[in-house]
C-alpha cells in the first residue's frame, strides 16, 4: 500500500494507492475537520485511510510527500532576499516559522504515525500534479502535462513530457515569482474576495465585464508572452505577494486601477463601483486566456503532441477551457477532478507505486470520481436521536426514496443529498450536492438566495446526460472528460432554448455536468425524465464558507441551520420538522 | 477609526471563538458512541454555529465602515482558527482530553464565554437590536452550562458539585493564565521583532548569495530525481 500527502502551504489531504495501480480511498483533511482550506498536517484524513482500510502501519511500503520541502522555501527566500529591507518581515516570517513549513513533515509523520517517517519520500510538486493528472487519462503514454498554479517548489508553471510513467521529461518552466496563478489571486485579494476561494468569483464577475473597456486593458497588459524567449514577463512591480505576507498587490496597482475593494462590503450588480470590478475581472480572465493559448501553443511545438493533460490551480478556470479545446492542435485535454494541490495526494500516491513497480508492469487504474471509502459508522444507530427529534423519514427504501424525491424535486423543491461515497475535488457531483429542476426559475432562485446565499456573479451548473447536453449546448469533444468533473464550461447553441435557463450565465455560457452513468445524478434522472425533466441544477451541499458536507451528520446539520427542507441519504429520504 | 479598530478586533476574535466551539461540539457528536449523546453534540454545535453567525455579522457591520486597509486585515479565513490557536494542532479536543475532563472543559467554558459576552453587551448597548441577539446568546450558553453539569452528573454520580467547581476554579486560573501568557507573548514578541529582523537580514544577505541553478530540471527526467532529497 502506498500513501500521498499534501498539506502545510496549500489544503491538505491523503491518498491511498494499493499495489495494483488502484487509488482505493482519498480524503481531503477540510472535510475531516470541518475547516475550509485546512492546510495543517493531513492527521485526519491519514488516521482515516489507516482506520477505514483496516490497515496498519507496517503493511504501508512507502510514503509520499508532494514536493521538496526545502526546495520551496529556498526559494521564497531567495526572491525576498533581493528586495530587503522592504521583504524583512516577509523573511523574518519566514525564518520564525521554518519549524512549521513542510520541512518539518518528516517530524509530524514521526509525532502523529511513528514508524511512517522512515518511509518518506518526496516528489516533486508539480510532477505530483502531473502524476495526478495521468490516472485520468486512458492512454499514459505519450502525452503532453501543463501544469500551471500560484507556486510549486521551483516554478509557478512548467511543460513535461509524459513518454511513459517512468519517464516525464521536463522541458519548460517558469521561474518563481512571475506566476500565473498569483496574479489572478492578487486581483482576487484586490477585489475584495478571499485568495484561494474568491477566484471563482473574479471567472463569474469576468462575464459582466467589457474587454474593451480601460479597466480591462490595463489588467490585460499586467503580463505578457515573450516570443523571443518563449516566456512569461511581468512587471513585478504591481505585486507584492512575493514580498509581503499581508499584501498580495502593491499601491501602485491601485495607483493603476483604482482603490481596492473592501472585503465586507458585498459586491453587487447595480452598485456604482461594480462595472469597474467587473471590468478589472475581465482583463483578467482575458490575459489568462490569453496566456494560456500561449503556453499550450509552446508546448505543442516542444513536444509535438496532441494530447494534454492540464493540471495545478489555474486549470480549475474552467470558463478559459472551451477556449483551449479550440486550438487547432488539440485532441484531448485531461484535467482531473481535484486539479489543485488538495488533489497532490493521489499524484503523490501514484508516484510511490511507480518508483516501488518501477521495473514491472505497471498498471494505473482510472480512479473514480467519487474516490472516498464509504462510512463505516452505524450511522442509522448513532443519528437515530437527530432524526426521531428533528426530522421524519418519509421513505426507507432506496428505490422509493429516489421517486420520492423526483416527485418532489418536479413539485419545485430543492433537495439535499448526502449519498454513498464522497466526490474528490472541490466540485460536488451529486453525492454531497444540492439539487432541484434546473429550467424552475423559482427553484434555482431559492437554491441560489434562501439555501445557499451564494455569490450572484456565478449560476448554479446544470447536470444532465450527455444525450441531454448535445440537444443545449455546444459540446467539444476534445474536453468530454471535463464535463464529467465541471471542468469546463460551454456555450448554449444559438438561439436555443437554453440561453433562457436559469443555470446559464450572462454571456451564454454554462459549466455543465455530465452525469457518469450509474450515479446518483444518473439513477435520479432516469427517474426524471419521464416526468419531463431532464437537467437539474446542482451546486455543493454546505453552508456558505465551509467545507462541503463529509457524511450524514453535516449534511443533518447543514438542514438544520439553513431552509433547506430534504435530505435524501443512504438511509432513505428525510424531512426537516417544522 | 480607534474605536471601530478595537470593536473588529474583538467581533473577530469572538467569532472564532464561537466558530471554533461549534467545530469541537460538531467533532464530538461525531465520536461520541451513544445516540443521546450525538443529539446533545449535535444541538449544542448548531446553537454554537447560529452564535459565530451573529459574530461575523456585527463583524460585517463594523468592517464596512472601517478603512479598507483597516477592513483587510479582519477578513476571515478558516485556516486562522488553527493558526491562532482557537483549535489546537493535535487535534479536536474530545480527541485528545478524557472524555471526563471534556465534559468538565465545556461546562466550565460554557460560563466563561457568557461571562466575557457581558462586555460585549456593555460595548453594544443592552438595548440595540445586537444587544438583544447577544443576550439570546448568554441564555445559550447558560442552558448549554446547564446540560454540561447534568451531562456529568449523570455520568460520574459518584462526584459531587463541588468537585464541578474545582474544574472550574481551575480553568478559570488557566483561562487567566492564558490570557496572561498570551501579554507575555505579545510583549515579548515585541521586544524580539528587532532581533529576528536582524537575523532575518543576516539570513536574507546569505540567502542572496544562493544559487539557486541547480534546481533547474531542464530536460531532466523528474521520476529519476532521487526520492529521498528534499531540495
Ligand atoms: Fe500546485
Ligand atoms: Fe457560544
Ligand atoms: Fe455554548
Amino acid at each position: 500500500m502506498f500513501i500521498g500527502v499534501t498539506g502545510y502551504n496549500h489544503e491538505s489531504s491523503a491518498a491511498l494507492v494499493d499495489k495494483n495501480g488502484v487509488l482505493v480511498d482519498f480524503y481531503r483533511e477540510e472535510s475531516l475537520s470541518r475547516i475550509k482550506g485546512d492546510k495543517s498536517f493531513p492527521k485526519r484524513s491519514i488516521k482515516k485511510l489507516l482506520d477505514t482500510n483496516k490497515i496498519r502501519i507496517k503493511d504501508i511500503e512507502r510514503v509520499a510527500f508532494y514536493e521538496r520541502p526545502l526546495s520551496a522555501f529556498l526559494h521564497i527566500i531567495k526572491e525576498a532576499s533581493m528586495h530587503m529591507p522592504k521583504s524583512l518581515p516577509l523573511l523574518t516570517h519566514q525564518f520564525r516559522n521554518f519549524n512549521r513549513s513542510s520541512v518539518s513533515c518528516y517530524l509530524d509523520f514521526a509525532k502523529f504515525f511513528k514508524g511512517l517517517e522512515s518511509k518518506l519520500i518526496y516528489s516533486d510538486h508539480h510532477l505530483s500534479h502531473t502524476l495526478t493528472a495521468l490516472p485520468y487519462s486512458n492512454s499514459k503514454k505519450d502525452i503532453c502535462s501543463v501544469v500551471i498554479d500560484g507556486f510549486g517548489d521551483r516554478s509557478t508553471a512548467s511543460i513535461s513530457q509524459v513518454v511513459d510513467p517512468t519517464e516525464i521529461n521536463e522541458l519548460w518552466e517558469c521561474p518563481y515569482p512571475v506566476s500565473l496563478g498569483l496574479f489572478y489571486s492578487s486581483i482576487t485579494d484586490y477585489l475584495g474576495f478571499a485568495i484561494n476561494e474568491g477566484e471563482y468569483k473574479v471567472m463569474g464577475l469576468a462575464s459582466f465585464g467589457d474587454s474593451n473597456s480601460k479597466s480591462a486593458k490595463l489588467v490585460r497588459g499586467l503580463m505578457d508572452w515573450d516570443t523571443t524567449s518563449n516566456k512569461i514577463i511581468s512587471d513585478m512591480s504591481f505585486f507584492d505577494y512575493h514580498l509581503s505576507t499581508s499584501n498580495s498587490f502593491s499601491s501602485k496597482l491601485e495607483e493603476l486601477l483604482g482603490p481596492a475593494r473592501n472585503p465586507f462590503v458585498q459586491l453587487i450588480q447595480g452598485d456604482s463601483d461594480f462595472q469597474r470590478c467587473a471590468d478589472i475581472a475581465r482583463g483578467a480572465q482575458d490575459l489568462t486566456i490569453y496566456l494560456l493559448g500561449k503556453i499550450f501553443t509552446h508546448a505543442h511545438k516542444i513536444t509535438n503532441s496532441r494530447r494534454f493533460l492540464f493540471s495545478g490551480g489555474v486549470s480549475m478556470n474552467s470558463a478559459s477551457i472551451d477556449s483551449l479545446a479550440q486550438l487547432p492542435f488539440v485532441d484531448e485535454i485531461i484535467i482531473p477532478p481535484s486539479p489543485g494541490d488538495s488533489g497532490c495526494a493521489i499524484g503523490a500516491a501514484f508516484y510511490c507505486y511507480i518508483k516501488s513497480n518501477y521495473y514491472s508492469d505497471l498498471k494505473i487504474s482510472k480512479p473514480s470520481l467519487f474516490p472516498s471509502r464509504k462510512e463505516v459508522r452505524n450511522d442509522e444507530y448513532l443519528t437515530e436521536q437527530i432524526i426521531s427529534n428533528e426530522f421524519s423519514v418519509l421513505e426507507r427504501d432506496e428505490y422509493d426514496a429516489f421517486l420520492n424525491a423526483a416527485e418532489l424535486i418536479k413539485a419545485g423543491e430543492v433537495i439535499g443529498t448526502v449519498l454513498s461515497c464522497s466526490e474528490t475535488g472541490p466540485r460536488a457531483l451529486g453525492n454531497r450536492s444540492l439539487i432541484c429542476d434546473a429550467k424552475n426559475k423559482e427553484a434555482v432562485k431559492n437554491l441560489n438566495t434562501v439555501i445557499k446565499n451564494r455569490s450572484p456573479y456565478r449560476p448554479t451548473a446544470p447536470a444532465m446526460k450527455y444525450e441531454i447536453a448535445q440537444k443545449y449546448y455546444k459540446l467539444r469533444p476534445e474536453i468530454s472528460e471535463c464535463y464529467k468533473s465541471m471542468g469546463a464550461t460551454c456555450k448554449c447553441l444559438e438561439n436555443n432554448l437554453s440561453l433562457d435557463f436559469p443555470t446559464t450565465h450572462v454571456d451564454g455560457t454554462a459549466r455543465i455536468q455530465i452525469v457518469e452513468n450509474n450515479s446518483s445524478l444518473d439513477k435520479l434522472l432516469s427517474i426524471l425524465q419521464p416526468m419531463g425533466i431532464d437537467i437539474l441544477a446542482n451546486s455543493s451541499l454546505n453552508v456558505s464558507g465551509d467545507p462541503t458536507c463529509f457524511d450524514l451528520v453535516d449534511g443533518l446539520m447543514v438542514c438544520s441551520r439553513t431552509k433547506l427542507r430534504y435530505l435524501l441519504t443512504d438511509l432513505g429520504l428525510l424531512k426537516r420538522k417544522t | 477609526m480607534k474605536k471601530i479598530e478595537s470593536e473588529l478586533l474583538i467581533f473577530y476574535e469572538t467569532a472564532h471563538a464561537e466558530l471554533a466551539s461549534a467545530l469541537e461540539m460538531l467533532a464530538a457528536s461525531k465520536l461520541t458512541d451513544s445516540p443521546k449523546q450525538v443529539f446533545g453534540y449535535f444541538m449544542h454545535a448548531k446553537d454554537e454555529y447560529n452564535h459565530a453567525r451573529s459574530f461575523f455579522k456585527m463583524l460585517s457591520m463594523r468592517g464596512k465602515r472601517a478603512s479598507i486597509e483597516t477592513a483587510r486585515n479582519y477578513r476571515f479565513t478558516s485556516p486562522s482558527l488553527i493558526t491562532k490557536g482557537y483549535i489546537s494542532d493535535k487535534g479536536f479536543l474530545i480527541d485528545t482530553m478524557k472524555l471526563k475532563d471534556f465534559i468538565a472543559f465545556v461546562y466550565t467554558n460554557e460560563l466563561l464565554a457568557k461571562s466575557s459576552f457581558e462586555n460585549i453587551l456593555t460595548l453594544v448597548g443592552n438595548t440595540t437590536e445586537e444587544g438583544k441577539r447577544i443576550s439570546d446568546i448568554m441564555r445559550d450558553e447558560l442552558r448549554h452550562h446547564g446540560m454540561a453539569k447534568k451531562h456529568f452528573l449523570n455520568h460520574y454520580p459518584a462526584l459531587q458539585p463541588w468537585q464541578l467547581m474545582l474544574y472550574r476554579t481551575r480553568e478559570t486560573i488557566s483561562n487567566k493564565g492564558r490570557k496572561i501568557y498570551d501579554a507575555n507573548l505579545k510583549f515579548l514578541d515585541r521586544l524580539l521583532t528587532p532581533l529576528y529582523r536582524a537575523m532575518a537580514y543576516i539570513a536574507g544577505t546569505i540567502a542572496k548569495k544562493l544559487n539557486l541553478n541547480e534546481f533547474k530540471r531542464d530536460g531532466k527526467n523528474l521520476m529519476n530525481i532521487p526520492t529521498n532529497s528534499i531540495l
